[in-house]
């Protein structure tokens, strides 16, 4: 990013511009600067390889309790005028909501992440990313395979200013490399993030991602039925991650189509399974502060099996009668607040020890397309993907073609034992998992 | 044309760093939402972007860049950066990437439209879904009772190092009605139009047609009778799908598989492959006779319909599976000459600022000679389902699983009693071989799904599949919950 580009002091001029030409009885300017980059690789070689820039300001304008929302990217001076005047325009046509508390006032509790900005990340060129490719590609060619996958890097700045004083300021880079090493009938995969680009080695993520291409070959197909089941990251990731959809935010649990609804401090899972949100995990990726500006808190969302707290941005926090936990998403927002950074706290049992105590078993490396078939009973589907083993004896014995599952996420928090090892994978930290009953309900061809 | 010195200033920059091939994009978009739940506007938002990209072909690679500086600097610069990009990858370049060739058009295109939004006060548009979702709310027992409408307008210029020069100017409007009703230990819900509202080409009549004010009430009542209704069976029996499911099925299951840079595993990491690869092209038995389907982004009040895509390439209607028989894939530029197939005009980018790729355009399912009234007739025993709630497909988008919002049994050819909780199962090619009748003309209607996701990075586009209500012979129901 260069050096203008997203820099605190440029942003908070806009935003402050923003402000004072105001008329409305409450404003809040919100600005997200992005600077992203992503080369994309298929049968070895970059197909794709992108450079996008934006800096988008979203001004939420309150007239009494009526409110309304404008966003523009022409942030000149004319520009930004004329956005605060559509805020208040429009917010002046919509309808008065008794519920609305006024914007959130500045509380203290913003914490300091060390580290979220990488200066060497922001500064990654393309061809840092093709060399990673090419070392991606070297690894695949020793296994005469081909890989699929990506590497990226990116810089985000969030600013945030109301005109009930608050102030706020972020900005952090991400990395991603994303592997899936191709054979003549079997696939694996392997990812890695981290705030720095340095950290991630795409070698050894060719490496991993290529055996397990190699030890699914041949794969036979597997009954459906119930099986013991161990997961690893990337496949727990997307199996819980849909619980944040459905059911850790305060309106479906609000309006009871939450499977918190009306259980809170009741057990619902086995005790060895606590999951919070934790936007400072050491792992993670998170933001000290929500799109309200409000300190995110760390909220213990099920502790050792009890449904303990949903979170709240400042609307529910206020309609329910409960502390704001710091997770708005930007405003207008129909899904309400939500967890952005789920951390499973982990087990005792290394994974490698954990294959070795399944007698008859699978092993998933990922899952994909994951829909919700019943919200009160968390039912999801979804097909496994890029790694599907069948566990003998304690060991990783044959590949085996792909599996769609249906299965309830609380139902299997409920038979599971965690790994000892935390990963990150995409926003979440999390170990693998083992779930004893899980349904596989079909097979695919591959 | 707005924007022409700028872009032949950033085609310049390209050619003069060594591009071989440059194509430039400036965009304006502006996306109005209103929404209101439960009697309050709970989302009034009227947002707006501007901003250009550059995509330069140097010895066989890609590379893009993007802005929303249009300062002459900033354009020199992204041009610039669109070059190096290209040449970084051009060191990991495999076989390389050439294009087809396509005729340089200098055209502009406009959506017809009946009423200019414009015309309509946001005063009167709010007032329109309060009553709507008033109408929802009426129904007693609906826990979440919602309205919301959108109102899409794109103006872009295209501009490439061939001579093409392409003004265009889109608009696209959709709502709906929702209804949420929670039970004790059940959650369930009901839309209209459709799955997630009606969504087309066209002005502010896409709005009126959608008709919510007559329909909110019942949807509501609909969704809450679904707490008490029987749960669908398992078993294997006929299915008949609502156009707009059968819309869904075509996405997922006849869309996204013959888009040709998925089939040559330019999607493979993510999005995933497919089945119909090129050897299958002109022999492989897609689905019965019944079954013809072409991607036409011409298609009036289709929702992606334009003049020319985000690669200049003219709107060709073009079939895909003709008599069941696999024909075509969608394609661009840096793909067709691969397959040996057409363009059809579907390369698109989600907005100015990102890279265009294939996307499932307007993919047609024609019509048949039934009147949807009459695809019972010879049906035993079945399940009629409308509406999607849940849908699943592998990442080669063979085996699959659907939910629907609501189910009627079928017996004896009637329509019975309602059924909570369908869902069908199978695999792609056997279930549309399985398709022995498609309602006609009278039922066929231009279904939009405003929300594809492809790509990394993620990005979104609307899509269209035009659809009839459609029968299926023994198919998998109810699988989901057999666990």
């Amino acid at each position: 990013m260069a050096a203008e580009f997203g820099s605190r002091d440029a942003l908070e001029a806009i935003l402050a511009r923003a402000l004072s030409v105001s008329k409305a009885d409450q404003t809040e300017a919100l600005i997200a600067a992005s600077d992203n980059s992503l080369t994309r690789f298929t049968h070895n070689f970059a197909h794709e390889s992108v450079s996008e820039r934006n800096c988008q300001m979203s001004v939420r304008a309150v007239v009494g309790n009526r409110t309304g929302v404008a966003a523009s990217n022409k942030l000149d001076d004319a520009g930004i005028i004329e956005l605060v005047n559509r805020a208040c325009a429009i917010a002046k046509l919509s309808t008065e909501d008794a519920n609305f508390p006024g914007l959130p006032g500045p509380e203290d509790g913003v914490v300091d992440l060390p580290g979220a900005f990488d200066p060497a990340t922001a500064q990654a060129t393309a061809d840092l990313r093709a060399s990673a490719v090419a070392d991606v590609a070297k690894t695949m060619r020793v296994y005469d395979l081909y890989a699929a996958g990506y590497v990226s890097t990116q810089t985000d700045a969030f600013a945030i200013a109301t005109s009930k004083g608050v102030k706020r300021f972020y900005r952090g880079t991400d990395s991603a490399i994303n592997i899936k090493a191709i054979g003549s009938d079997s696939s694996g995969y392997a990812e890695g993030f981290s705030r720095r680009f340095d950290d991630l080695n795409p070698t050894a993520l060719a490496e991993r991602a290529a055996k397990k291409a190699v030890a699914g070959k041949n794969p036979r197909a597997l009954d459906p039925g119930k099986y013991t089941v161990i997961m690893e990251a990337p496949g727990f990731r997307e199996f819980l991650g849909y619980l944040s959809w459905i059911g850790f935010g305060a309106q479906s649990f609000e309006e009871g189509s939450s499977f918190m609804s009306g259980h809170i401090g009741e057990k619902i899972v086995g005790e060895n399974v606590t999951v919070r949100d934790d936007f400072s995990h050491p792992l993670g990726s998170g933001i000290p502060f929500d799109f309200e500006g409000v300190p995110r808190q760390q909220v213990a969302l099920i502790e050792r099996g009890i449904a303990k707290s949903v979170v709240y941005d400042s609307y529910y926090a206020a309609k329910l009668k409960h502390r704001n936990t710091g997770h708005a998403l930007p405003a207008p927002n129909s899904d309400g607040p939500m967890p952005l950074n789920i951390v499973v706290d982990p087990g005792s049992t290394p994974l490698e020890d954990m294959i070795k105590e399944v007698q008859h078993g699978v092993l998933v490396t990922r899952t994909w397309y994951i829909r919700l078939v019943d919200q009160k009973q968390t039912i999801i589907t979804g097909m496994t993907r890029d790694g599907l083993f069948l566990i003998e004896r304690g060991r990783v014995t044959k590949g085996l073609k792909n599996m769609r599952f249906n299965e309830s996420i609380i139902g299997a928090l409920g038979r599971c034992d965690l790994a000892s090892a935390l990963v990150r994978s995409e926003s979440h930290v999390l170990p693998a998992v083992r779930i004893e009953g899980f349904n596989f309900s079909s097979g695919t061809e591959f | 044309m707005q924007f022409e010195s700028e872009a032949q200033r950033v085609l310049d920059t390209a050619a003069k760093l060594g591009a071989g091939y440059a194509d430039v994009r400036f965009g304006e978009t502006r996306d109005e939402h209103i929404e209101v739940r439960n009697g309050v506007v709970s989302s009034l938002s009227d947002g707006e972007s501007a901003g250009f990209s550059v995509r330069a072909l140097v010895n066989g690679a890609w590379g893009f860049a993007s802005s929303a500086d249009m300062s002459n600097a900033e354009l020199d610069r992204v041009g610039a950066l669109a070059v190096s990009i290209a040449k970084a990858s051009a060191k990991v370049k495999g076989h390389g990437i050439s294009l087809v060739p396509s005729k340089a058009y200098v055209d502009s295109y406009k959506t017809p439209f009946e009423i200019d939004p414009a015309t309509v006060t946001l005063g009167e548009r709010v007032g329109y879904l309060l009553a709507a979702e008033k109408e929802v709310r009426a129904a007693k027992g609906v826990t979440v009772a919602r309205a919301w409408m959108d109102i899409w307008r794109t103006n872009k210029y295209f501009a490439n190092s061939e001579g093409s020069k392409i003004d265009q100017s889109l608009l696209q409007c959709g709502s709906a009605v929702h209804a949420l009703a929670v039970g004790q230990n059940d959650v369930q819900d009901r839309c209209f139009p459709g799955t997630g509202g009606l969504y087309q080409t066209g002005g502010y009549e896409i709005i009126r047609k959608a008709n919510l004010l007559d329909n909110g009430l019942r949807v509501g009542e609909e969704a809450v009778a679904l707490l008490s209704a029987d749960q669908c069976p398992s078993g294997t029996m006929d299915v008949i799908l609502s156009g707009d499911q059968v819309s869904l099925q075509i996405h997922e299951s006849i869309g996204h598989p013959l888009e040709l840079d998925r089939v040559l595993g330019w999607e493979a990491n993510f999005s995933g492959t497919s089945f119909a690869t090129l050897d299958k092209l002109g022999t492989f038995r897609y689905g019965s006779e019944q079954v013809n389907v072409v991607i036409d982004m011409t298609c009036p009040l289709a929702l992606a319909t334009h003049g020319y895509d985000d690669e200049g390439v003219k709107a060709t209607p073009t079939y895909l599976i003709r008599d069941g028989i696999l024909v075509g894939y969608m394609a661009g530029r840096d793909t067709a000459g691969t397959a040996n197939v057409g363009l059809s005009g579907c390369v698109r980018a989600e907005y100015w600022g990102r890279l265009p790729m294939i996307r499932i355009g307007n993919v047609n399912l024609e019509a048949g000679s039934v009147p949807a009234e009459r695809l019972f007739d010879d049906v035993k025993q079945g399940v009629y389902m409308e509406s999607n709630r849940s849908w699943s497909i592998d990442d080669k988008r063979l085996n699959f699983q659907f939910g629907c919002q609501l189910g009627y049994e079928i017996k004896d050819g009637k329509k019975g009693k309602m059924l909570k909780n369908p869902t069908y199962a199978g695999m792609t090619p056997a279930f549309w071989r399985s398709c022995d009748a498609i309602g006609d003309a009278q039922s066929w209607v231009p279904w939009g799904t405003p929300n594809c996701g492809k790509g990394e990075p993620l990005q979104t586009a609307r899509s269209c599949q035009g659809a009839a209500p459609t029968r299926f012979r023994n198919v998998t129901v109810g699988v989901a919950y057999g666990g």
